[in-house]
């Protein structure tokens, strides 16, 4: 970009200096007027369609394009799975953009674009390079990146697209509120060139650039094509909106996905359909780790519609992120009922690691039991731990029991590939593109360059089950069938097979109380599969309960059973432990559970201790804790955390559970009550709330209905029959969430909210029945009384 | 074998296999998408459609079962833009991941229709298909809203 095309009146009076003019032509990493070629083939619906499209104008920059009627197309470059992301990203730049919202229209960043395009100077030189929050907080999370995109690359044009971790509103609100500001900016100068006035007697609101001295005005719209070719002269100078300036941020709005989303027209993965495509069914050999040994094509190959077989293997782990953990077999035909049919008519012969089949439930919780009387993990060890367990007043020891438990989207694992021999496209709805990306290029050797993801709606994530292994298994399908579009969805039950679980999970916490109940050592011991994530939230680096002399351990044993990031990644199972064994101390004690807890924030140091205990304060309140309840109900309390142990962001809430027992044993959830933290500010009111109103009936599954068990190394609840979902009957008529403001970032919270319904539900029932209940999830008891 | 039907008031002739479910010709042969395919045993609902007018889940219902009848889909729910339900799903922002609410308008309308005016526990009764986002909370206030927007309002299912 020539730097004469700015004039000196542009610049006038500006802070803009000469310098600035220089360097911003010397960067020369600003890319404009690129277009992103369209998908070779048209799809149905593309209305209703996410993916990125070719604009029919040039953007301003990467994330905005403004067309003549002013509305605002903005990139997304993180995936939308129902948190609100499509929305909440697009607040952040439309707030500093300043332009009229009713006309925004978001839709997904181009992966390809991201493969072959450096990201601008200046989003580098304010991420992840000492940059500061202006209010506090720290860098954005941009750590450990790699080419894979495992976690974002460093210096690809939209950097990290991966959607995981509750991290898009943490990692992405700096920088697009950058992106936005340099967009409106860049307008700015376009209008100041259009009228040869300074850029300083411009302001801009709703889309509109108005001329102070003279009132004139010029819609983004008319300047936007000369704004595509100005660059911005000092963007290491735009400065964004701290929270209290916000005008759009931090108002409730509705999701701009929801319209597509109540009228059918939403174009998820499944629902891509495209001339000459053929469908693929799979079957994964059940027990992971096994493969083919043998099919027979020849008893479906005359069936209706058949075309082929194939088998795969387990592929090379360093191809496909290592996620395809069974071999398996696909039949290709030219529906997907009738592959489906066919496949399951196959006689079809597994090769079975024995070692693999020999694991079921109770071995495999024997064999985590067992491990935490082996030396362990020590991941705290404050005080004399053993010397104050041998001398406390009392001993209350527990020990506690999770399952197995997958994400269970609605949406089975689908993904269409075409391979061509110089290209590939991939339609998925995909939370890590650009590693489905590394993955298209290793397995058909054609450069990332040349891969395009056209990104679709996913029907559910809950922890990052967006991403495979179906576009991998997929992309090995079309590889072998270059020139024919294959679309493979799984059925339900293969849709069990080929995930990751949460690890079942062991915990057993000893206390000793001193003669006035309170703790003065705390012994901490979890196990679970050995590369299961997560394995030390709420325990690690100190007690969030205080206990002078406090140890915790994690211990693990290696199943073959593959494990992953379901919602909340270890904090739910590590909640049930630590909120249950509060409650039995608080009985052991003789106190109030949430006084309890209260007294034990208050003597520890935790830098969020404050927030904890306003959490606790105000759920209390809004619950009228401690007022009278009719017989068989009883009211629970817990505190949820994330990032508690250490200075930086961090998520808080307290809830309160109003539980009916019947006296035939059924649960009934009545009333929920939510202190939750807001930190600076929330982005999108609506959309927390919406989480939050979510994952309580989500983590009410778990406690109530939701396991996995093993049998002869295979996972036997695989469909809706034998794993539940609640339904609107149990949905709990009465939820009241309130916020509260805190001085720091929040760490996420679509994710781990909720979770606390495990141990106040289990704590409501001893209450009733005076039977504690520790091991998840509670259909397998009779919990009938009176 | 050809099987006659309305699907959206569009008179259709398909030659399929008569045991292939309905759900897989609207969403295959007819192209209509926006009915889902999740657990393929009728147990969550994402696939529910009306045949004459009775809500009912498509992926376990042989197309022969539709014969001679007129089927609904999210499509064709609204004879004109968008009707009551789908008005008050977007005003209270019910969809998450939106993949069961093409079902879960289905249903409601469905509902609305036996009870204009319905109590929780009708809701409870008639609302049984599964949301994984959970979004019942927001489900049923929108059901009241939409049963209000027709009594009060003049609003159409």
């Amino acid at each position: 970009m020539n730097k004469n095309t700015l004039t000196s009146s542009d610049i006038s009076g500006s802070q803009l200096s000469r310098r600035d003019i220089l360097s911003a032509s010397a960067a020369g990493a600003l890319v404009i007027g690129f277009r992103v070629p369209r998908a070779k083939a048209q799809i149905i619906d593309p209305e209703g369609a996410a993916w990125a499209l070719e604009p029919e104008q040039d953007e301003v920059n990467a994330w905005v394009i403004v067309a003549p009627d002013n509305s605002v197309t903005i990139r997304i470059a993180q995936t939308e799975i129902g948190q609100g992301v499509w929305t909440s990203n697009a607040m952040m730049v439309a707030e500093e953009l300043q332009c009229d919202w009713s006309k925004v229209r978001p839709e997904y960043a181009s992966v390809n674009r991201d493969a072959r395009e450096m990201a601008p100077e200046w989003t580098l030189n304010v991420m992840g390079n000492g940059a500061q929050d202006p209010n506090g907080g720290g860098d954005p999370e941009f750590r450990n990146r790699d080419r894979t995109g495992t976690n974002g690359i460093p210096d690809s044009l939209y950097r990290r697209m991966r959607t995981n971790a509750a991290a898009s509103v943490r990692d992405g609100r700096y920088y697009l509120q950058l992106a936005g500001a340099e967009a409106r900016e860049r307008l700015l100068l376009a209008a100041a060139r259009v009228w040869r006035v300074p850029v300083e007697e411009l302001s801009s609101a709703n889309s509109l650039i108005t001329h102070g001295p003279t009132g004139r005005s010029i819609t983004y719209g008319q300047v936007a094509s000369i704004a595509a070719q100005i660059p911005h002269p000092n963007p290491e100078g735009i400065n964004i909106k701290p929270p209290s300036e916000w005008t759009l941020m931090g108002t409730e709005r509705n999701n701009l996905d929801v319209p597509f989303k109540v009228s059918g027209k939403a174009v998820y993965g499944i629902d891509v359909d495209l001339p000459g495509m053929k469908w693929a069914a799979v079957r994964s050999c059940p027990v992971y780790g096994g493969t083919v040994r043998s099919y027979d094509f020849e008893q479906i190959r005359n069936e209706q519609g058949i075309i082929s077989a194939t088998d795969f293997p387990i592929p090379d782990p360093s191809l496909i992120r290592g996620r395809l953990f069974s071999g398996g077999v696909a039949v290709i035909a030219d529906s997907w009922y009738q592959a489906n049919t066919a496949i399951d008519k196959m006689p079809i012969e597994w090769d079975i690691p024995p070692e693999n089949a020999a694991w079921n439930t109770a071995n495999m919780r024997a064999a985590l039991m067992a491990s935490l009387d082996k030396p362990g993990n020590v991941r705290a060890d404050i005080g004399e731990v053993d010397s104050a367990l041998a001398g406390g007043a009392r001993i209350v020891e527990a020990t506690y029991t999770t399952p197995y438990l997958p994400r269970a989207r609605m949406e089975p694992g689908n993904a269409t590939v075409l391979v061509t021999d110089d290209r590939v496209d991939i339609w998925v709805g995909d939370q890590s593109p650009q590693e489905t990306r590394h993955s298209a290029s290793r397995i058909t050797g054609i450069p990332e360059e040349n891969v395009h993801l056209h990104l679709c709606h996913l029907g559910g994530g809950y922890g990052r089950n967006g991403n495979g292994p179906q576009a991998e298994q997929t992309i090995l399908l079309a590889n072998q069938n270059r020139g024919t579009p294959i679309h493979m969805l799984w059925t339900r039950e293969e849709d069990f097979v080929s995930t990751t679980y949460r690890s079942m999970g062991v915990a057993r916490l000893r206390a000793a109380l001193d003669e006035d109940g309170w703790p003065v050592a705390m012994e901490v011991k979890t196990a679970m599969d050995e590369k299961a994530p997560g394995s030390t939230a709420g325990f690690d680096v100190a007690s969030r309960y205080f206990a002078p002399n406090y140890r915790f351990s994690t211990h693990s044993v290696a199943f073959h059973i593959p494990v992953g990031t379901r919602r909340g990644v270890g904090a739910p199972a590590m909640n049930f432990y630590r909120e249950s064994f509060m409650n039995e101390l608080a009985h052991a004690a003789g106190m109030d559970p949430y006084q309890y807890r209260r007294e034990l924030i208050a003597r520890g140091d935790l830098p969020y201790k404050n927030d904890m205990i306003k959490a606790l304060d105000m759920a209390a309140e809004m619950s009228d804790w401690g007022s009278p309840l009719p017989e068989g109900t009883a009211r629970g309390i817990a505190l949820e955390e994330r990032g508690a142990e250490a200075d930086g962001h961090a998520t808080f809430s307290a809830q309160v559970h109003t539980v009916a027992l019947s006296k035939e044993g059924k649960i009934r959830l009545l009333r929920v009550d939510i202190a939750h933290d807001e930190g600076f500010g929330l982005v999108n009111p609506l959309s927390v709330r919406k989480q939050i109103e979510g994952q309580i009936p989500w983590f009410l599954n778990d406690v109530l209905y939701q396991e996995c068990n093993v049998n002869e190394g295979r996972i036997v609840e695989n469909n809706f029959d034998r794993f539940p979902l609640c339904r609107m009957s149990e949905q709990p008529p009465e939820i009241n969430i309130s916020f509260f403001k805190s001085e720091h970032w929040l760490d996420g919270m679509g994710h781990d909210r909720g979770l606390s319904l495990q141990s106040t539900i289990a704590n409501a029932i001893f209450q009733i029945t005076g039977r504690r209940y520790r091991d998840l999830p509670f259909r397998h008891h009779d919990l009938s009384w009176g | 074998m050809a099987i006659d039907f309305t699907v959206n008031g569009v008179q259709h002739s398909v030659d399929v296999a008569p045991d292939t479910p309905l759900l897989w010709v609207i969403r295959d042969h007819l192209k209509l998408k926006g009915t889902k395919f999740s657990c393929g045993i009728a147990q969550c609902g994402a696939c529910t459609l009306h045949i004459d007018g009775q809500p009912a889940r498509s992926c376990s219902i042989p197309v022969s079962t539709a014969q001679g009848k007129a089927v609904t889909t999210i499509e064709g729910v609204s004879s004109d833009g968008l009707n009551a339900v789908q008005e008050a799903w977007i005003e209270l922002d019910v969809p998450q991941c939106g993949y069961c609410q093409s079902g879960q308008i289905m249903s409601a309308v469905a509902l609305l229709r036996r009870h204009p005016n319905p109590s929780d526990a009708d809701i409870d009764a008639g609302m049984t298909n599964a949301c994984r986002c959970a979004t019942y909370h927001r489900i049923r206030q929108a059901i009241h809203l939409a049963a209000s927007k027709i009594s009060s309002e003049g609003r159409t299912l």
